[in-house]
């Protein structure tokens, strides 16, 4: 082991050589995370704060005036505005309106009637602003509804709770820790794959193929190291790459939830109830031969390529494998599938996200690290038996 | 002590227009031996096989057949011991250019296992003969290929090793450093080390070998003594012998 040792501290040694591939590995995401989600949250809070305070420009058509009155008394949230030219979808979709709202020109008379009239509104769903004033107008309907019914119950001399028989009440069974570990458990394994891989990847390429390329890897197999020990250097190297990258971005990420939430005290506390120690270790201790599941795969690429392209060229769709297989783990209901928990990499995510939903099960999570564990020395035998060849070595 | 004894090489490769594979004999039952204190030259064409050769003398590849010891270790047997103790160069070696000289000796004195105050001294030492002391904390970015290929000598030679391999160490290099490491060929002779080297430079195997040996189709020809091989081939110099002797390479391959 004194060989892979020797020659994974050399690649590190190297990496340590090469300022802008540091700042790039382990600085700069420790500013982009925070500049990123402080931006957001920021944006998101402006807007917020814009909409909130404006008022929904509408156009009502109500030639019997059932409703104008409602909505006119209010116009913190509704601003009546004339007709338009031209169409009026059109206009709600270039945003002249928020919202076009007709009522029949019969409703005054079938409210005293105590009949039924109607009302089309015409809203653009694909814009923010028009989905908060239909959601105001629905909002304000209600309360008229209700007086309405209230009037109408109070005529006929019937007691108001005649419309109302029963009344629910929600009570929120999740604790904010339990909806913050489901959020963290859908999300967390496809970003720890994802930036495993992309960590380790680029490393991966310097490391074999660029090894090739530059021709150094002759000088290093001239040595008195076995090449198995070569190439297990290599392997430990890449491995250590993804988990520090991994590591550190999401270090990066739970430093920057205070921005994102605004420092709410209930987020964080939810934040550190999530993230307890035996949750985190669990997560790390099956991530690991994930991890190195990745950077055989990596290597084997690396080591079989001519040169740093050709590698490039075959790591790279692993991205999209690793996305799909990640965005295929968040989708609801998968995790009451039980085949998945044989499928390699799924049952990784699948395990962890009922970490993090308190819904832990055990023997899931073991048959995942078994096989995990498993893939990941099978992958690591038949690596360093490939690449001891001098087919591969010699590629050239 | 280096000892070949019929040794076979071949490849398979494939043709891209026919997609047929085709086996090629790269080296075809070479036998040679080289003692210490002596520089044996191994010569031919390109493609002819020196490179396969010297990367089998190095246990860097495994000969399908034969077998070669170096200093007393069948290379296929111990390949560690043989790469332990033989120095190997090539001219298509690169060096890690984000180290120094000094650091990259280190690691490799490390690779060696050499004591790292050893390796020190040993690398300095090394560097000051090459004339290349003066640069031995500057990053190998901006170094000529000559700076570099100096490195590479210096890394070769850091462990100290008996056998040392030089496969064309002079190509490319301009003449004062061509004369640099010529001297250093000279210098490991009186120090009693097994020396091999491949070139294409006529005139350097006529000064410093003591035996010479041409390969042409991966057959050894003419393992001999320059001034023998002048006088039993009639010819004044050797690239003469080169010339005879790849005419009746080509005439035996046509038959």
């Amino acid at each position: 082991m004194r060989g892979a040792l020797l020659i994974a501290k050399k690649e590190f040694l190297e990496l340590s050589k090469d300022r802008k591939t540091l700042f790039f590995a382990f600085v700069l995401p420790f500013l982009l995370y925070p500049a990123i989600f402080g931006m957001m949250a920021k944006m998101a809070k402006r807007d917020e704060a814009q909409n909130r305070g404006k008022a929904s420009r509408i156009y009502l058509a109500d030639a019997s005036g059932a409703l104008t009155g409602t909505l006119r008394s209010d116009p913190k949230r509704f601003e009546l505005v004339p007709k338009p030219e031209g169409d009026l979808r059109q206009a709600v979709r270039d945003q002249k309106l928020d919202l076009v709202l007709e009522a029949d020109p019969g409703a005054m008379e079938a409210l005293q009637k105590h009949e039924t009239f109607s009302l089309t509104a015409t809203v653009d769903e694909s814009e923010h602003t028009s989905e908060l004033a239909l959601r105001r107008v629905k909002e304000a309907l209600r309360n008229q509804e209700k007086s309405w019914i209230q009037t109408r119950l109070e005529g006929l001399g019937a007691s108001p709770q005649l419309a109302e028989p029963l009344k629910l009440d929600v009570k929120n069974a999740a604790d904010p820790a339990l909806e913050m570990g489901k959020v963290m458990g859908r999300i967390l394994p496809y970003l720890l794959m994802i930036m495993m891989y992309t960590g380790s990847m680029q490393h991966g390429i310097y490391a074999t193929a660029g090894e090739k390329e530059r021709h150094t890897l002759l000088s290093l197999m001239a040595t008195r190291l076995p090449r198995n020990q070569i190439i297990l250097g290599k392997l430990l190297y890449i491995f250590s790459m993804g988990v520090i990258a991994a590591l550190l971005n999401l270090l990066s990420m739970g430093l920057s939830i205070p921005f994102m939430t605004g420092g709410a005290t209930s987020s964080m506390q939810a934040l550190a109830a999530v993230a307890n120690p035996m949750t985190l270790g669990l997560t790390f201790m099956i991530m690991v031969p994930l991890g190195l599941f990745f950077s055989n795969f990596i290597l084997l690429m690396g080591i079989q390529a001519r040169n740093t392209i050709e590698a490039g060229s075959a790591i790279t769709p692993g991205i999209f494998l690793v996305v799909f297989l990640g965005v295929f783990t968040m989708a609801p209901g998968v995790d009451k599938m039980p085949f998945l928990t044989y499928v390699p990499v799924v049952n990784v995510c699948l395990s962890l996200r009922k970490l993090f939903s308190q819904q832990f099960d055990q023997l899931e999570y073991l048959v995942a690290f078994a096989m995990t564990v498993g893939l990941a020395g099978l992958m690591t035998f038949v690596s360093t038996r490939l690449l001891n060849r001098e087919k591969a070595l010699f590629k050239a | 002590m280096i000892q070949l004894h019929e040794v076979h090489k071949s490849f398979t490769v494939k043709d891209r227009k026919t997609h047929v594979a085709k086996r090629i004999d790269a080296v075809r039952g070479i036998s040679l031996e080289v003692r210490p204190g002596e520089i044996y030259g191994l010569l031919g064409p390109n493609g002819a096989g020196k490179s396969t050769t010297l990367r089998m003398i190095a246990g860097l590849m495994d000969p399908d057949a034969g077998s070669i010891h170096v200093c007393g270790h069948e290379t296929r047997q111990a390949p560690e011991a043989v790469r332990g103790c033989l120095g190997y160069l090539s001219t298509d070696m690169g060096v890690y250019a984000r180290f120094t000289p000094r650091e990259l000796l280190r690691i490799f004195g490390e690779f060696q296992d050499v004591d790292p105050r050893i390796a020190e001294r040993r690398g300095m030492h090394l560097l000051e003969k090459l004339q290349l002391a003066d640069f031995a904390d500057v990053k190998m970015e901006g170094f000529s290929s000559g700076q570099k290929q100096k490195v590479s000598i210096a890394r070769a030679l850091l462990h100290d090793p008996k056998v040392v391999i030089f496969d064309e160490p002079t190509t490319g290099l301009d003449v004062l450093t061509a004369k640099t490491v010529l001297d250093l060929l000279g210098i490991m002779r009186e120090e009693g080390r097994t020396v091999i080297v491949s070139t294409h430079v006529m005139p350097m195997v006529e000064d410093i070998c003591d035996r010479v040996g041409i390969i042409f189709d991966g057959k050894l020809h003419g393992d001999a003594p320059p001034r023998d091989l002048l006088l039993s081939r009639r010819a004044k110099t050797l690239d003469e012998v080169f010339f005879q002797l790849a005419a009746e390479s080509e005439v035996e391959g046509g038959h």
